[in-house]
């Protein structure tokens, strides 16, 4: 009970601080509208990749590529389709800005099939639109892909029917065997390219809404220097002697800081979401739950944070040092500044050591549309960081 | 109420603490006295159960404070010699909060601070931020939160520390009606004058022992030579010293060098005082002022530590 009371103390002292104030929820707000409309060219706009429209020249009526054509491009909401009659129509579109990308594909696509692969697409791009150029690069690999896996299968399988003895004897038709196979193999491999297909999500997120999602993290990590410097200022203050002097435990205090930073995040988070879906229009996604769900398990982790830094350091202009140069370090390297799937493959990997990078991935995938299951582990993460750092930085403090 | 026995505590291997032993009995107005540095601060944090003794035994009401703090802690009304306050909060909001954190309801708190804003004298500034009041008001402030859950018993730990004398004089006023009305007090200080107008019994600390204990005329009795003359000369020379401390009535001398001054504890001042000076011309010393001091505790604790309180 009294952990409440010493959160609830907390929560109005930080609501009242208009500086603050300012800095926590107004400057991601500011932030996010110059972000968001600086970079909707080179991310789509506010359209987002739904007004991707990608130039293909089909240099024949290879089987794959109509497939390609029919089943993948024309199947995703933000890829618009223009064909044209050669790859110098493609590039002149292009040139034009009549297209985003443009994508050639070579005589007898799949002509190659058998020997284990596909001939290589042509992708054409320009230096504005290198981001929608990657996306319909990782479509197209994705779909080569599952044709290659899909074909090996089959010829693998096929081969050792006819060695068998049921066939060789003439006890099973060949033929029907054979249909049934590919059939099924299709099958399978059409529900594997869906589970792809949604991992990437079916919507595409929006520079706007990229970078509310991007600040929005950055924004809620300056809660675990706040927190930090609110347990350090209680110490220089004296106040934390006299918390300690009256009837609660010294655990009650420490999980009333934790709680009160929580609090705050927590409703930082909230009001921001408000205010960019009232303000900027941006789609948070169409589950409001899992929104709320990683909001809270990304605020365990930054209070936990907050626990733990304050377990580390004594001074409050060492907790101003970290606010300044710790949380830039680790917003560049969680995406906030870039987007994350620009960098290098190890950065990307690197980044997991950071909570905005889980927490800012997590609402990417909610924006496009996830299932609750592809939540389970960056929730897990974040609320682990977060458990992880209130124990051990309850318990140094405790020490302390 | 309260019994202190024989309490020590070491920081780094240095004991802080050498061994404190003192009760307060209920409805008491105890005080201790001593200069900065003495223990005084470190004792009250162990009595409070701020800090741990490393041995010994602290009791409230028969509760030892190490077995059962937050039981202790519940009697216990600590005025800290920090404005332990929230300064972006208002009077109010810190009263209210204090108050619930020794389990006031929110009826009774609110209820409280009414009362406890009339007590210090600020009803009218109760919505005020802490950070917009002056040093004195904070003060009053910082002793209304300690009073917030009518402690048995409050310790106040130099509640009087850089503010101006009209405030001081409020908080000590304040302090003795509270006695008056049946709390006991254990007040903290280095200003003499404070501890004499409060306390009905006085412990002195000194290096972290109790140099001397009990009612203010008992002490100052104890005093022999109690009346210090304090000699201010041209040039002190150590001849001179020698001089004085074989004059009759003269119980002790301590010269202070740097200052070229000399405090002279004597029997009989009257008699001394021509004694002194015929000394002073013998040793062609210059006085350049003199000063009669009564037994006081101040002279007290000159005589046994040969510091001053301010030291």
């Amino acid at each position: 009970m009294k952990s409440f009371i010493i959160a609830w103390k907390d929560f109005k002292i930080r609501v009242k601080d208009r500086k603050g104030f300012v800095t926590m929820i107004v400057m991601p707000l500011i932030l996010t509208a110059i972000l968001g409309a600086a970079l909707s060219d080179v991310m789509g706009g506010d359209g987002g990749f739904s007004d991707t429209t990608v130039g293909l020249y089909q240099a024949d009526q290879d089987p794959i590529s109509e497939a390609f054509r029919r089943e993948v491009l024309l199947e995703l909401e933000f890829v618009k389709v223009k064909m044209v009659k050669n790859d110098t129509e493609l590039e002149e579109l292009l040139r034009d800005g009549k297209i985003d990308v443009g994508l050639s594909i070579p005589e007898g696509w799949s002509s190659d099939l058998n020997n284990g692969g596909l001939k290589e697409i042509l992708i054409y791009s320009q230096a504005d639109k290198q981001i929608k150029a990657t996306v319909i690069q990782s479509i197209v690999e994705s779909f080569s892909e599952r044709v290659k896996t899909i074909s090996l299968s089959t010829t693998a399988v096929i081969n050792d029917l006819t060695k068998s003895t049921v066939v060789t004897t003439g006890s099973v038709n060949l033929k029907e065997v054979v249909d049934v196979i590919v059939a099924d193999l299709n099958q399978a491999g059409q529900i594997q390219f869906g589970i792809e297909e949604e991992s990437i999500g079916k919507k595409m997120v929006s520079s706007m809404q990229y970078y509310a999602a991007a600040m929005a993290v950055m924004f809620l990590l300056f809660n675990a220097t706040m927190g930090a410097k609110s347990i350090i200022q209680e110490r220089s203050t004296e106040t934390l002697a006299r918390l300690m002097m009256s009837p609660t435990s010294n655990g009650s205090i420490l999980i009333g800081k934790f709680l009160g930073t929580l609090l705050f995040a927590f409703v930082q988070l909230i009001i921001f979401f408000c205010a960019t879906s009232l303000f900027y229009d941006v789609n948070w996604g169409g589950n409001i739950l899992q929104v709320l769900a990683i909001g809270i398990a990304y605020s365990v982790a930054v209070s936990g944070l907050s626990m733990i830094l304050a377990s580390l350091v004594s001074e409050e202009k060492t907790t101003d040092v970290i606010s300044g140069v710790g949380i830039q370090i680790f917003a560049i390297l969680g995406g906030s500044m870039l987007p994350i799937y620009v960098f290098p493959d190890a950065l990307q990997t690197f980044a997991n050591i950071t909570p905005n990078k889980w927490a800012l991935t997590s609402f990417l995938t909610i924006m496009s549309g996830t299932s609750w299951d592809k939540l389970f582990l960056p929730m897990s993460v974040l609320l682990l960081i977060g458990l992880l750092s209130l124990t051990i930085g309850t318990w140094r403090l405790k020490a302390r | 109420m309260l019994v202190v026995s024989d309490i020590k505590k070491s920081f780094d291997q240095k004991e802080v603490v050498r061994g404190v032993s003192f009760s307060v009995e209920k409805g008491e107005s105890f005080g201790l006295l001593g200069p900065n540095g003495a223990g005084k601060s470190t004792t009250i944090s162990m009595i409070c159960g701020l800090l741990t003794y490393d041995s010994g035994e602290v009791t409230v009401d028969g509760i030892s404070v190490k077995k059962k703090p937050l039981d202790v802690k519940k009697k216990i009304g600590v005025v800290p010699q920090e404005i332990a306050l929230y300064p972006t909060m208002s009077a109010k909001e810190n009263l209210l909060f204090w108050g619930k954190m020794y389990g006031l309801s929110s009826k009774l708190a609110k209820k409280r601070v009414d009362e406890v804003l009339e007590y210090v004298g600020l009803r009218d500034r109760a919505n005020d931020k802490i950070e917009t009041f002056s040093g004195g008001m904070k003060r009053r402030i910082n002793i209304g939160a300690s009073l917030m859950h009518e402690p048995e018993l409050l310790i106040m730990d130099e509640p009087t520390v850089g503010i101006d004398p009209q405030s001081r004089n409020h908080i000590l006023e304040t302090v003795k009606r509270l006695n008056q009305n049946g709390m006991t007090v254990i007040y903290t200080s280095h200003y003499m004058e404070e501890v004499e107008f409060l306390c009905n019994r006085i412990g002195i600390v000194d290096q972290g022992k109790m140099i001397a204990l009990g009612t203010k005329s008992d002490l100052v009795n104890r005093l022999a030579g109690g009346t210090v003359i304090k000699l201010s000369v041209a040039s002190l020379k150590d001849e001179f010293t020698a001089s004085l401390r074989k004059v009759t009535n003269v119980e002790r001398v301590i010269p202070d060098i740097e200052n070229n001054s000399v405090d002279i504890f004597v029997h009989h001042h009257q008699l001394a005082f021509s004694d002194i000076i015929a000394c002073a011309m013998d040793n062609r010393v210059q006085v350049l002022s003199f000063e009669v001091q009564e037994p006081n505790l101040e002279s007290l604790f000159l005589s046994l530590t040969g510091r001053t309180l301010r030291d």
